[in-house]
């Protein structure tokens, strides 16, 4: 039978830890455990990119991703991205962009959106749309997601530029 | 000066004021940041965990169930059956009609459709519910399933002869018509899939009841809940401040809903229940599957003579929705004999419900399919042949138009996308082995008008906030109304707070019918217009206002700032002329009903009804949201695969509160049009009446890699006949006439006609 281990994982930064049980997803412990709710599942199958959160610098599936799994490792979370009241260079671009209607699954593109730029910091058109496949987005701001990915990109390049 | 002197607005930026600005959203940061708290996601203390259990069966009945091995399970608190007496009362329809032969089973014994609850199963955990939930041991007696519209067993259905719209003789124009184009059109069931599933946490304090749920419509679920529960409506409270979509499946409780609530009550101890994926497509309805034959009369010109319309749309065998196959066709098109009638077919499914643009998409798959069949009868153009059909009044009501842009839309829509480069003939535009299509649909959705109500407070440190019940579903209702209440208030924008979702804030009509913003930036205007003046009326007139001897007779406010019309007066902010006067706060309260709807009764049919609802032509004019689709798709000449390679839209919905935000909706309702062309159709297993594809894996959703460059035009001008501020419609029209302008441009790519949603590449090769 399966009982309840401790692990201990840096969440945005800090170190943390919990009890919990073998079977609980990265986004139920992140949800009721650290009332961190950004993350959210929605298809409970990996498919829709809601849950998207970054362990050890790579994007996964919180609702697949158990979170015995995290022992160990830097967890972060789109609540970890902003420093005091200043945003995120990709939060920004989206707000300004208007890449989001409800804002239920904004979180888990936000998070894609990290990596896609750390891979790509330039991306074409095509590289985004097919990067981004894994987050659905029901109220269909796509053609705005897009926009802000490059806004973001552009910021990114000429901050670049200046440092 | 109110704002009612103020000059004429245009809608856009050349106003200068707050309405019509490209504003980003008001909840962009708490939504951008996780903050945004989602109705699920409220933290309450003590829950229970809820999992619903739906019957394997399409009809028949639950013979029993034994719970015994579910009950041993740990944790488990409470098993609720068909065996359980709920003890509720049936809730008021938006008709506000009551059943009177109560009581209301949630969980009835007899199974009309797969996936029908038929036990709840509560425990300490999720985990642990959803393990006694699979211990329970069912026995059903099953029934003859008829699992779809178009199944052997279905039969005509019957007729809905209030739906029957006649004029001229339509049967023998269409007879003497020297070009008929007669066809088939069948759309299939699609579902809302919002992002955020369905589900409710309810909670007892004695005999209150809160309901954190995802809402359209406060007021009217928090009624629902009462009247089941037998309560006093003010003892219930339902709370919905952000909803992850809604697309018209959140604007009622639903039977899962009643019987987590009860669970509630029964254990003394809040409840959790959240629907799961594959349950969000049986707990409540999707679009109805339809079918249309539809028959077009023409002279050798391509002139309408006549249009013969015979529907039919499916419902469930335990209610009654009606997708109205109508609802586009008599509009669209000047013609002098017009016939449509509709049948109901009952089959066994979960009753479906209103999703974006019911009706009208459906029908304007049809008719707009339909028209572009014609065109190629006669060898015209499809968007000649929409010209010289152009309907100058409503041809069904005889009301002329309030505005209708559509020869605009066409124009401006046509130049932006290079319609005048079309090719005429099918299969005569490639690229490689990719043949190119280009289709033209138009669109409409009406004008809905209802009645609202708003609390604006003029606070101390010079803010405000706004306060409504309405709710805001993605479509921006927080953005819009702060801009309204800054341009009225002469507050900056930055400086408005609004606070929404909530059934014990003042009144609201559903988040749906595309009506809202119209409907509620009255409402918040009104009482900003009254805040505002009793703000100045106080600066004129309190012995302590630095206003008080200086003559004016009335005073601006701007840029929260006071001061006299001309010059050389004192400017004072808001707050500090709070302060000298020594007032906290101004706190006007307003709505736009009328004297007859002015009692309590009138007030709460109006928030928790449809019977305030006032239609297309309830008026002197006939008013609608218009727009034009054009698209550019690429088919593979070997696979069939299908692309949807760019669009241009144009419409015309009045005046826009704030392009951005109804930029947003319009490609958001294309981009789900894409997916209705495409790719959505619910699949249902035909011996057992179950939907197969009920997950987010197999129930296709159009993602970022299907979405071309779409671009939308605005060319509407503001309609002072369809709202206070005058704009129309935004949310619904973007999706209507985007699958037939698809079909039509697969036609003209491959010459292949596909009349039966959604087109895939079997039908191409």
């Amino acid at each position: 039978m399966s009982s309840p281990r401790t692990i201990r994982f840096t969440l945005n930064g800090e170190p943390v830890s919990a009890t919990i049980m073998p079977h609980e997803t990265l986004v139920d412990v992140l949800q009721h455990r650290f009332d961190l709710r950004g993350a959210r599942e929605s298809c409970g199958q990996g498919l829709c990119g809601c849950c998207t959160v970054h362990v050890d610098g790579k994007p996964v599936s919180g609702c697949l991703f158990l979170a015995v799994f995290a022992d160990g490792a830097r967890v972060d979370t789109v609540e970890g991205l902003a420093r005091g009241d200043a945003l995120d260079p990709v939060q920004e671009a989206f707000i300004e962009a208007g890449a989001f209607q409800c804002g239920f699954c904004t979180p888990g593109f936000v998070m894609m959106v990290k990596q896609l730029l750390k891979e790509h910091p330039e991306p074409t058109d095509e590289e985004v749309r097919h990067y981004l496949t894994g987050n659905l987005c029901r109220c269909s701001a796509y053609p705005e997601i897009l926009d802000a990915v490059k806004l973001a990109s552009a910021r990114q390049a000429e901050a670049a530029r200046r440092a | 000066m109110t704002l009612l002197d103020t000059p004429r607005k245009h809608g856009d930026a050349s106003d200068g004021g707050a309405i019509g600005a490209r504003l980003s959203r008001l909840d962009g940061k708490l939504k951008i940041t996780g903050a945004a708290t989602y109705a699920l996601e409220q933290p309450v203390d003590g829950l229970a965990y809820a999992v619903l259990v739906p019957a394997t069966i399409g009809a028949g009945r639950v013979a029993r169930i034994d719970v015994a091995a579910a009950k041993a399970a740990p944790g488990v608190r409470l098993i609720l059956t068909p065996d359980d007496d709920l003890g509720l009362q049936p809730a008021t329809d938006w008709n506000n009609v009551r059943a009177s032969d109560g009581p209301y089973v949630p969980l009835p014994r007899d199974i009309a459709y797969n996936g029908q609850p038929v036990a709840l199963v509560v425990a300490d955990s999720l985990e642990q519910a959803t393990e006694a939930a699979r211990r329970l041991a069912i026995a059903y007696e099953e029934g003859p399933v008829t699992p779809g519209l178009d199944s052997p067993n279905a039969g005509e259905g019957s007729p809905l002869d209030q739906l029957s719209v006649a004029w001229g003789d339509a049967e023998a124009a269409l007879a003497a018509a020297p070009v008929r184009v007669e066809a088939e059109y069948h759309t299939p069931r699609e579902y809302h899939a919002a992002m955020e599933p369905h589900g409710l946490i309810a909670r007892w304090e004695g005999d209150r009841l809160t309901v954190w749920e995802p809402s359209q419509w406060t007021h009217s679920m928090a009624r629902s809940y009462a009247e089941w529960f037998g309560l006093p409506p003010e003892n219930v409270r339902l709370v919905s401040p952000f909803v992850g979509g809604g697309f018209g499946s959140k604007g009622f409780s639903y039977g899962f809903g009643a019987i987590a609530a009860a669970a509630a009550r029964r254990l003394g101890r809040p409840v959790k229940l959240a629907v799961t994926r594959p349950q969000n497509f049986a707990a409540y309805g999707g679009r109805a599957a339809t079918r249309q034959s539809l028959a077009l009369g023409a002279t050798e010109d391509g002139v309408l003579q006549a249009i013969v319309l015979r529907g039919a749309s499916e419902t469930s065998t335990v209610g009654t929705w009606v997708e109205q196959v109508g609802a586009a066709t008599p509009l669209m098109y000047a013609v002098p004999n017009f016939s449509a009638r509709q049948r109901l077919v009952a089959v066994n499914t979960v009753t479906p419900g209103a999703l974006r643009a019911p009706g009208k998409t459906p029908s304007a798959f049809a008719i707009e399919s339909a028209i572009d069949e014609l065109a190629c009868a006669v060898g015209a153009d499809p968007l000649e042949i929409r010209l010289r059909n152009y309907a100058e009044e409503d041809p069904q009501a005889r009301k002329p138009w309030s505005t209708r842009r559509m020869r605009e839309a066409l124009a401006e829509g046509a130049e932006a996308f290079g319609w005048a480069r079309r090719s005429r003939e099918p299969r005569s535009m490639r690229d490689g082995h990719q043949l190119i299509g280009w289709g033209l649909a138009t669109g409409t959705f009406p004008v809905i008008r209802n009645y609202g109500e708003a609390l604006v407070r003029i606070l101390a440190d010079g803010s405000a906030e706004v306060v409504t019940g309405a709710t805001d579903i993605g479509q921006g209702t927080y953005t819009i109304l702060a801009q309204t209440a800054a341009e009225a208030l002469g507050i900056p924008f930055e400086r408005i707070d609004v606070r929404l979702g909530d059934s014990a804030l003042p009144g609201a009509p559903v988040a749906g019918g595309s009506k809202l913003a119209g409907v509620m930036t009255g409402a918040v205007q009104k009482a900003a217009i009254a805040a505002r003046d009793e703000l100045i009326a106080l600066a004129l007139n309190d012995p302590n206002s630095p206003f008080r001897d200086t003559g004016a007779n009335t005073l601006i406010l701007a840029d929260g700032r006071i001061s006299a019309p001309r010059g050389d007066g004192p400017v004072v902010s808001v707050g500090e002329l709070l302060g000298r006067i020594g007032r906290e706060r101004i706190e006007v309260r307003r709505d736009t009903l009328p004297d007859h709807l002015q009692t309590p009764e009138g007030r709460f049919r109006a928030w928790t009804t449809m019977t305030t609802v006032q239609g297309p032509t309830a008026g002197d004019y006939s008013m609608h949201s218009w727009c034009a689709h054009f698209v550019e798709v690429r088919v593979d000449e070997d696979f069939g695969t299908i692309r949807v390679a760019r669009m241009v839209s144009a419409f015309d919905c009045g005046r826009l509160y704030n392009p951005k935000l109804a930029e947003s909706q319009w490609k958001g309702g294309i981009i789900m049009g894409i997916g209705m062309a495409l790719l959505e159709e619910g699949l249902v297993d035909s011996r057992n009446g179950r939907v197969i594809n009920n997950n987010l894996g197999d129930y296709l959703l159009p993602t970022n890699a299907d979405v071309p460059d779409i671009r939308v035009i605005d060319v509407g001008i503001p309609d002072p006949h369809a709202s206070a501020l005058g704009g129309k419609g935004v949310g619904e029209v973007g999706i209507v006439g985007v699958a037939p302008a698809i079909a039509n441009a697969v036609f003209h790519a491959t010459g292949r006609r596909v009349r039966r949603l959604p087109i895939t590449l079997d039908a191409l090769v």
